[in-house]
């Protein structure tokens, strides 16, 4: 009996791996997010594979996954990967411009390693103010920074987006050397941190600080971009480009492995723009998330690249010593 | 926002046909491992943490929950059958579990070991969803400085979990806290001990050097068993009818309500743990029992003592870590991994922006001791067979759930080789007669603790003054010096018993 | 065949038994407390090339590993130093014996379990380190049942179906 058991069961076991094996038409792209898992690229990540078998006419379906790790995820994506193979990576002026300029060495890629598919969304950061500082524009910004006040900014990473951001803006202003930036291992804990008095400003998305703004810890006092922020919570809030200072915005690159078919990757490009063309895609952008969606071109993607660079090389004292 | 604004929405995320299943197969999962002298709980939630890691938070945390409770209990079905606790913790149950068993009340002991692990799971289940809300509220309140002094407070948990050396024990943690080291640093993103390895970069993952100190040793260890020990014969669950006369269930009254009580107290303390609750709940049941003579020769009052307390702990320890991050022992430890992977950072901002997801938790773990109630009636007998699955079927099975589980972590064969190495490792480490708890908790903690401390400094300037400027840094310092006064007093009188006992 | 192994098993079984016999005794606190003293001060010597700091720290990346290692060496020459003075004492020493059978069967072990990682990772294909486990570890226990090798086989072909198509883990 126990052998009959045994015999059926080790038949059953191969018959079921067998029968898995055997696959639908139906094409399933994993798209890897670099980047944790409750924050702003994962959750729009999510919410585009959620969207995804609404407008693939059921051929491509987008499967989203975040594994946290930056340059070291997509190291061992691109390792791992090859042309055509059915897999997506998220990657932006972070690798791009600011750790290949740092530490290339951290890097086992380039631009060329990819094909660009789409921008999943452009992200306007703003600087707040601890609101006992009464900071509510940049000319009150000016005046402060003048007056040889700290200048500390809790920001992201050492080296992030957000740091580069704080540099520039405090940099230009002739405030480099007043400037200290404190890292926190979260944009949310950065955002926290004005608010519990340990710094006095903070460079966060929108969407990361909102809730301490509307608690009455932070003055949002500029936007990181040419004018100011049209809407949402922060309509009105000057963007730094109005005086000349420098910035960029934060983008979400969606990227394919070099030498996937061209048509394959126009495909991609096209479920992803009706996608982030949804009505209630854009929506949730706008409203929840405090986002904009800007699809663009691989010109657009390589001057923002180049923008960002220049940036980081006149900024790069400032932030890394 | 409060428990009551949040029950309704955690109730709807919690009753759902998917995290029933969850549970059910956790706690299943969990008594099988706990049964089975050798499968330790810690081993088997590091083994199904990779199942999570594709599943939503309440998922997930049920089934890891349901294998961590049921694993309390399970581990009393072979310490009553066979006289070998399936897990440390069910040591003191086996003290009267065994004779009961032997006077011919098997299914009685196992049925009083049951209801008081229900009983002690769904009070600590209360004193978390009651209590933990008010802990977070303080947690919210603590800045970089603060939280530092609570990473230094956790790190006593090293003295409890250090064995027989002390010493020993702080060598194993400061490995740990170096380990946690490796990969990019945390404050400047300078690689730190990557010896040029770019998969270094991203530090070794928690999970992956888990899989190689607690399991693929476990695997090495099997080299010490001898030929007749591949089998262990569990007795049959016996022909008693298993009934618990009125006077019994008023003597268990007491001792069971003493042992949640202590196990909960016992349980937020970090760095003891449920061994530690089940013999000082055994030791106070038995001084006040009015049949002191009884305890080692089949006293009810015996079981329910041990075993109220040892599973009223799981609850309680996870007070310090939805709210401070802190886990209260090695298992816990792995399933702050868990909450992390989905984004959950504990703290008062998991009480209020995830609140809903947070009550869900805590109302899941009286679900939990109520599934394992109802597994443990009806499928004891199932329980006592698995104590009988030979070790030649169990140890490739061990190793393939390892090895896949390293693997899905990263989807990388490189996290196997880190896992082997850290399982030879650990076997070096048995050799040399080190912890490998500590080993853990230093991996834990290790981040959390260094960048508390670079962060405070650079925002005083590196004046230390800043870990001495506040109410809660005094606080935190004061529990700090009488957690070690109690441990150097714990070690010089064991010290002083064994003298006296050579 | 049946006779081949018996013999193979009867040579194995000489051999375990003179190896049961071979003890080695060692002190465990002493060699524990050298072995922590050298990684600590190789770990010191190696930190310059390991950990880049910048000069604007306040608080660089070297110090928090250096305040471990340093409490590290304290804690090892305490163990080194209490073992020393009970050896000039005459005092009993901590020692912990090795039994050589014991140590073989767990390099035996090691090898099925570097085996296993490295079929799997040479074929890129899981189920088949997975299924040279079960059947080494079978072989390793002796185990003549062949309805063991059929649970354990197809345990592993299950587990890996489990996570290849449920999980989605690709390998």
């Amino acid at each position: 009996m126990k052998k009959r058991i045994a015999a059926l069961v080790t038949a059953g076991v191969l018959a079921l791996s067998m029968l898995t094996g055997c696959g639908s038409k139906q094409e399933s792209w994993k798209v890897t997010c670099p980047w944790a898992p409750s924050g702003v690229a994962a959750m729009v990540s999510q919410k585009a594979a959620a969207k995804s078998p609404d407008y693939s006419d059921n051929k491509i379906t987008l499967v989203a996954e975040a594994v946290k790790g930056d340059a070291a995820t997509v190291n061992t994506w691109v390792s791992s990967t090859k042309a055509n193979d059915k897999e997506l990576v998220f990657a932006g002026e972070g690798l791009f411009a600011i750790t290949e300029t740092l530490d290339p060495a951290k890097l086992q890629f380039s631009y060329d390693d990819f094909e660009f598919v789409e921008n999943l969304y452009s992200s306007v950061f703003v600087l707040s103010a601890d609101s006992s500082l009464n900071l509510k524009n940049l000319d009150d910004l000016e005046a402060y920074v003048k007056a040889g006040n700290p200048v500390s900014v809790a920001v992201n990473g050492a080296t992030g987006s957000e740091a580069f951001l704080a540099a520039a803006l405090f940099g230009s202003m002739g405030a480099g050397d007043q400037l200290k930036l404190t890292p926190y291992q979260s944009a949310a804990e950065a955002a926290q941190a004005v608010a519990k008095g340990e710094t006095n400003f903070a460079v966060s998305h929108q969407s990361q600080i909102l809730e301490t703004y509307q608690q009455g810890g932070v003055d949002v006092v500029c936007a990181f971009d040419d004018k100011a922020i049209e809407n949402g919570p922060f309509a009105g809030v000057e963007g730094v480009g109005s005086k000349g200072y420098p910035y960029f915005r934060n983008r979400c690159f969606v990227m394919a492995r070099k030498g996937t078919d061209a048509a394959k990757v126009a495909e991609l490009k096209e479920l992803y723009d009706k996608i982030l063309a949804d009505d209630e895609m854009v929506e949730w952008l706008n409203d929840t998330m405090l986002l904009e969606v800007d699809t663009m071109t691989e010109d657009d993607v390589k001057a923002h690249i180049e923008n960002v660079k220049s940036i980081v090389e006149q900024y790069k004292d400032i932030v890394a010593g | 926002m409060g428990l009551f604004d949040f029950i309704g929405p955690a109730s709807g995320l919690l009753f759902t046909l998917e995290n029933i299943i969850w549970i059910n197969l956790g706690v299943f999962i969990g008594c099988v491992f706990a049964a089975i002298p050798g499968l330790s709980v810690i081993l088997c939630i590091i083994l199904f943490l990779p199942v999570t890691y594709t599943m939503r938070a309440i998922p997930g945390m049920m089934f890891l929950l349901g294998i961590y409770c049921a694993g309390g209990y399970g581990g009393s079905v072979s310490a009553i059958l066979i006289n070998t606790p399936g897990t440390p913790h069910a040591a003191a149950t086996m003290l009267d579990g065994y004779p009961l068993s032997k006077m011919g009340r098997t299914k009685a002991a196992l049925k009083i070991a049951l209801y008081a692990s229900t009983f002690g799971g769904i009070f600590s289940a209360l004193v978390l969803l009651f209590l933990g809300p008010q802990v977070a509220k303080i947690s919210a309140q603590l800045g970089t400085a603060e939280y530092f002094m609570v990473c230094l407070f956790g790190m006593t948990i090293i003295a409890g979990v250090s064995g027989k050396s002390l010493v020993k024990g702080i060598i194993a943690a400061c490995l740990g806290l170096l380990i946690s080291c490796v990969g990019a640093d945390p404050m400047t993103s300078y690689d730190r001990f990557t010896f040029g390895i770019p998969r270094l970069y991203l530090g070794l993952d928690l999970a992956v050097t888990l899989i190689g100190l607690f399991a693929l040793v476990e695997i090495i260890g099997k080299a010490e068993l001898k030929r007749n020990e591949l089998n262990l014969h569990a007795g049959k669950i016996g022909n008693d009818d298993g009934k618990i006369t009125k006077d019994e269930y008023k003597r268990m009254f007491r001792p069971v309500l003493m042992g949640s009580i202590i196990g909960s107290c016992v349980g937020i303390v970090p760095g003891t743990g449920a061994s530690e609750a089940s013999w000082f709940s055994y030791n106070t049941a038995k001084n006040l029992s009015k049949h002191p003579e009884e305890f080692g020769h089949g006293s009810v009052e015996g079981v329910a003592a041990a075993e109220s307390a040892n599973n009223a702990v799981c609850g309680a320890t996870l007070i310090p870590l939805l709210t401070l991050g802190i886990p209260g022992d090695g298992c816990v430890a792995i399933m702050l991994s868990a909450l992390m992977i989905n984004g959950l950072n504990p703290g008062l901002s998991l009480f209020t922006t995830d609140g809903a997801i947070m009550y869900a938790i805590m109302l899941g773990l009286i679900l939990v001791n109520i599934f394992m109630f109802l597994q443990g009636k009806y499928l004891t007998s199932l329980f006592a067979k698995v104590v009988s699955i030979p070790q030649q079927i169990l140890t490739p099975i061990i190793v393939i759930f390892c090895f896949a589980g390293a693997y899905s972590v990263n989807s990388s064969y490189f996290d196997l080789s880190v896992a082997l190495v850290f399982g030879v490792m650990a076997w070096f480490m048995r050799k040399l007669e080190l912890p490998a708890v500590p080993v853990l908790l230093g991996m834990v903690l290790g981040n959390m603790t260094e960048t508390n401390f670079r962060r405070a400094l650079l925002i005083s300037d590196g004046s230390p003054k800043i870990f001495f400027s506040s109410v809660y840094c005094w606080i935190f310092i004061a529990l700090i010096v009488v957690v070690i006064i109690g441990i150097l007093r714990g070690k010089m009188k064991e010290t002083k018993n064994a003298k006296v006992e050579q | 065949m049946k006779n081949l192994i018996e013999r193979a098993e009867a040579k194995l079984d000489e051999w375990g038994a003179k190896l049961e016999q071979k003890n080695i005794e060692y002190p465990v606190d002493l060699i524990c407390g050298i072995l922590f003293l050298v990684i600590g001060i190789v770990l010191l010597l190696i930190m310059p090339q390991q950990v880049q700091i910048s000069e604007k720290d306040v608080v660089n990346g070297r110090a928090f590993p250096t305040m471990l290692i340093w409490l590290m060496l304290a804690m090892s020459a305490l163990l080194v130093g209490r073992e020393a003075y009970n050896m000039v004492m005459h005092r009993p020493t901590k020692t912990k014996t090795l039994n050589l059978l014991v140590e073989t069967k767990a390099l035996v072990i090691v090898l099925i379990l570097v085996v296993t990682y490295l079929l799997a990772e040479v074929t890129d294909l899981f189920v088949v380190g997975a299924v040279f486990c079960a059947l080494a570890f079978l072989v390793f226990f002796r185990c003549k049942k062949p309805l063991y090798y059929a649970i354990t086989v197809s345990m592993a072909v299950l587990i890996w179906v489990v996570f290849h198509f449920v999980l989605n883990v690709s390998f």
